[in-house]
């Protein structure tokens, strides 16, 4: 659907630009329709696997790789910060982004920082390890956990 | 999702969490999922890969098997 594809562009050049999630009213600004047909279409894009919303349907919890809430997993590139849903859209966002950057996350064991200095090639060598607690197939079972 | 920094403090995680120990993925195979799923998300064109794209993005990395399959019913 057309008004869906503008919704979605509108909500990740808003993230992209920013680093905040923009206000369905931003996004209706934008697109140039009521809040109402936003709203309409933030629950197709759910239903997509676009986005995730909190419960009230008009804010946004995750337009993956972008966090609309505070994590532990902090990123900064072209001068602003941007908070990611897990260790892969830490990454996922200076990808989508194209820049080099830094994230600052940590161990979830121990709570140890960890740092990890990413160029256009990728990461610079860092002892960790990523560790993926769902199967692909569940992942959107319960995508917050996940 | 999450970084630990040996697979020594995954272990404890999973056992204090009383979680299932699942599969690891490197550094370097994260940078090749963030790239292959995110690269394009800001583009007008971008969308989610699906299940065939999905299971040879992981296959590509090196990550095969059920827990990588997005329609396994292995685990439901």
């Amino acid at each position: 659907m057309e008004l869906d594809n503008s919704v979605k562009l509108a909500i990740y050049t808003r993230v992209a630009d920013t680093g905040k999630m923009p206000a369905i009213g931003k996004v209706a600004e934008a697109v140039g329709v009521p809040v109402a047909e936003v709203k309409a279409s933030y629950a197709r894009l759910y239903q997509s696997r676009v986005l995730v919303l909190q419960p009230d349907g008009i804010s946004i919890r995750m337009a993956p790789p972008f966090s609309g809430v505070p994590t532990q997993h902090l990123v900064r590139a072209g001068g602003k910060e941007y908070f990611a849903n897990c260790a892969w859209d830490a990454l996922g966002i200076l990808a989508a982004l194209h820049r080099a950057g830094e994230v600052f996350s940590r161990c979830e064991q121990t709570l140890e920082p960890l740092h990890l200095r990413v160029n256009e090639n990728g990461p610079d060598p860092e002892p960790c390890v990523i560790h993926f607690a769902v199967p692909a197939a569940l992942w959107w079972r319960d995508i917050v956990f996940t | 999702m999450l970084f630990f920094r040996s697979e020594e403090q995954v272990n404890a995680w999973c056992a204090a969490k009383g979680l299932p120990r699942r599969p690891l993925v490197t550094l370097s195979q994260l940078w090749q999922l963030a790239q292959a799923w995110y690269a394009e998300r800001l583009s007008p064109a971008a969308r989610r890969p699906g299940p065939d794209e999905m299971r040879e993005i992981f296959a590509r990395v090196g990550l095969e098997g059920p827990f990588w399959d997005p329609k396994a019913d292995y685990f439901s």
